[in-house]
């Protein structure tokens, strides 16, 4: 199977949902239906890459170095099958709670096609184009629902979102400047023998670019307005799908391109990473609505990654890996399972709870302890503190919505059965990872040998 | 509203523009041109008919509100060039007939399946340009109406 | 000829820095309108130190045509964007019947304190049927 083959899909999908009206049942569900096979493939193509390790096609069978490639290699491919996830539930979800816009299965296919094209590209430019096809397609979304804040809070998140993309771009231009090249591999060679100045300031706007995607604690402001105003689908979505994209923009410009300058870096993500987990979890205590305290979480949540990226090397990188692939979930699950009631779905929030505070038998449990495994390998009694109390933070934070929400039962507008299977079947995902997380632990090390050039 | 003679050069304007849009996608292949710039180019000119005959005349007499629909399918035909490829084992976007080898061709035109590419890019542009002015045209109908 | 692309690009991102700054929404975009074209401008400028062509090999110096395929691209999706902002611009004058930022920040802050009021409140009715 080719390695195309799920991002044309996905693609083609979006242009024919885009042509129907989406509000239709049977649209929607087409919609669900291509996310799904798109899922599907990409799963394939993961099995397929851990295996007989990446593969690579270059468009117009032109030689390589001259042609725009395509390449899946277990770090890239692991996002990839991972958002497409996400946006499955996230989209079945909203379908199930009846569509009110035409244009939303399309947009979030489109999203889609975008995030598995900028996992799989292996071409710096085309990572920008796909990376565009995503943010635009999710500011659009993120005023699905139509209400009046919501546009507000979606003209802010456009706004700062482009200010970060068009830095992203002034960096490019300075790659290109710098290397001559565009292809991964041989910008990642060329920077290393780069003089190291102008390296820093390449270095300096790729990471201020994805934090702001990230919402990283300078750079968070307009988070909060967005996720709190988003319908739970959406925010699912944009958590646990699009912020993946800034993950990702870390670890393959950070670890990959840029290895030596964010090694010289550390102090600086460390101090960022703190920084964003203590004022996410003193932000998510102080506040009392249910997605206020997710939005605020999830600025302290992506703090791990960076400080995971500050101790570097093979156990890092796997450790920030693991965490971003579990956070997404989290995030995913616990936004599509706040707003719907029942003992079925309060059992999956704690689950989901649990496993923001790295409590076992979750998943989170073991992004904690390869934090920790990080954390003791850089020999850093303060990072080991810190993610420590970060943890004890978000326990307090979480189950305090837990007791709001769902002990006292006074929320009976349970909307549905059918509701509550996206959010459960993410909570079995979630359970399983933490009962047998084996394969969860095997595919961050691999993904992050792709960094370290085979490092285990 | 505009004079009647910007109203009628603005009707004559539009058959040379599609031309030159035309011209523009023809022969992209051996001189400068593509059908990016020949999508802009037209789209352009129904710009210009917006502009001066105002938008319920324009959607009236010319079929522009099919374009942003015949967008999408462009863009389809576009991802169907890109991906038949892959079913004869190539990467994607490999052309056929490949490069050296003998062409068929209908008057000046080489038939080849960078040409139907090129033209989708053309309606997908066109199209989405149109969306756009049609979209602000309305928004700004329903401003003054308020 | 590097440090007029250097200038320009300087000016165009100050001129939109400052536009983005701004309490006006229009103004905002005109900022952002602004910086894309200095982001475009730079990756202009990030060919003109190299004269070889990919492909076809030509005698004599030419400029390096990627550079001006991607800025084309980054024309388009910026041009897409703009769009995208300015039907968002719409949305908010026909939501909020003004075009102040501040007034937008108002209203934000004041949606924020409602939802909190809202939880504070239901806290209060739980714990007073708790008793």
């Amino acid at each position: 199977m080719s390695l195309a083959l799920p991002l044309g899909l996905v693609w083609a999908g979006a242009a024919v949902t885009a042509l129907l009206d989406g509000r239709r049942r049977c649209v929607a569900w087409l919609a669900v239906g291509v996310l799904g096979a798109g899922f599907v493939a990409l799963c394939v193509l993961q099995a397929h890459v851990l295996v007989d390790g990446p593969r690579t096609i270059v468009a117009g069978d032109w030689p390589a170095g001259v042609g725009i490639a395509l390449r899946a290699d277990a770090l890239g491919v692991v996002f990839a099958v991972l958002s497409m996830g996400v946006l499955l539930a996230g989209l079945a979800y909203e379908v199930v709670d009846d569509l009110e816009s035409r244009h939303t299965p399309a947009l979030v296919l489109f999203m889609g096609a975008g995030l598995t094209g900028v996992f799989l590209t292996a071409d710096i430019f085309n990572f920008y184009v796909f990376f565009e096809l995503t943010m635009v397609a999710s500011y659009a979304a993120s005023t699905y629902g139509g209400e009046r804040h919501q546009i507000g809070a979606g003209f802010i998140f456009a706004i700062v979102n482009l200010l970060g993309t068009f830095l992203f771009l002034i960096g490019l231009a300075a790659i290109y400047t710098v290397t001559g090249t565009l292809d991964m591999d041989g910008v990642g060679f060329a920077l290393a023998q780069s003089e190291p100045t102008a390296v820093a300031l390449i270095g300096v706007s790729v990471l201020v670019a994805f934090s702001i995607k990230l919402g990283l604690f300078p750079f968070h402001f307009w988070l909060p307005p967005v996720y709190v105003g988003a319908t739970p689908g959406v925010a699912a979505m944009l958590s646990g799908a699009v912020a993946n994209v800034g993950s990702y923009g870390l670890l393959r410009f950070g670890g990959d391109l840029l290895p030596d300058l964010f090694a010289a870096g550390a102090g600086v993500l460390a101090v960022l990473g703190s920084a964003s987990i203590v004022y996410g979890a003193i932000q998510a205590i102080s506040r009392r609505s249910a997605s206020e305290v997710l939005a605020y979480s999830a600025i302290g949540q992506v703090g791990y990654v960076l400080i995971a990226l500050a101790v570097g090397g093979p156990v890092g990188y796997a450790a920030a890996i693991l965490y971003a692939i579990v956070n997404a979930l989290n995030k995913a699950l616990l936004f599509l399972t706040a707003r719907v009631r029942g003992w079925l779905v309060g059992a999956c929030f704690a689950i989901g709870a649990l496993s923001v505070a790295g409590v076992p038998p979750s998943a989170g449990f073991f992004g904690k302890v390869e934090l920790f495994r990080a954390g003791i390998d850089a020999r850093s009694a303060v990072l080991v503190a810190l993610i420590f109390l970060g943890g004890a933070l978000s326990f307090v934070y979480m189950f305090q919505i837990y007791q709001r929400d769902f002990w006292r039962d006074r929320h009976d507008t349970s909307g549905g059965r059918a509701l509550q299977v996206p959010g459960v079947l993410l909570a079995l995902v979630v359970l399983g990872l933490g009962l047998w997380p084996e394969p969860l632990l095997a595919v961050s090390r691999e993904a992050a040998a792709t960094l370290t050039g085979g490092q285990r | 509203m505009s004079s009647v003679v910007t109203r009628v050069v603005a009707r004559m304007l539009l058959a040379p523009i599609l031309v030159v849009a035309i011209a523009i996608l023809v022969k992209g292949f051996a001189d400068v041109g593509d059908g990016f710039s020949a999508g802009v180019v037209a789209a352009l000119g129904i710009l210009l008919q917006y502009v001066t005959l105002g938008r319920e005349e324009v959607e009236r007499t010319l079929p522009v509100r099919l374009l942003p629909h015949a967008a999408f399918v462009a863009l389809l035909g576009a991802l169907a060039v890109a991906l038949v490829p892959l079913s004869r084992g190539d990467p994607i976007l490999t052309h056929s007939p490949p490069a050296g080898a003998e062409v068929t061709t209908v008057g000046k035109l080489e038939l080849m399946t960078a040409v139907a590419f090129d033209a989708a890019v053309f309606v997908l542009v066109l199209g989405a340009v149109v969306g756009i002015v049609h979209a602000v045209a309305r928004a700004y109908e329903e401003m003054e109406a308020t | 000829m590097t440090l007029a692309f250097a200038l320009a690009a300087g000016v165009l991102a100050g001129s939109g820095a400052y536009l983005a700054l701004k309490r006006d929404l229009l103004r905002v975009v005109a900022g952002i309108v602004l910086i894309a074209n200095a982001a475009n401008l730079t990756l202009m400028a990030s060919g003109g130190t190299r004269g070889e062509s990919p492909i076809l090999p030509v005698e004599g110096e030419i400029s390096d045509p990627l550079v001006q395929a991607m800025t084309l691209t980054a024309l388009v999706i910026g041009f897409a964007v703009i769009a995208l902002l300015l039907s968002l611009v719409y949305r908010v004058y026909t939501g909020y019947d003004t075009l102040d930022l501040d007034e937008l920040s108002k209203e934000e802050a004041r949606h924020a304190r409602e939802i909190d009021q809202q939880a504070r409140d239901d806290d209060d009715v739980a714990e007073a049927e708790g008793r």
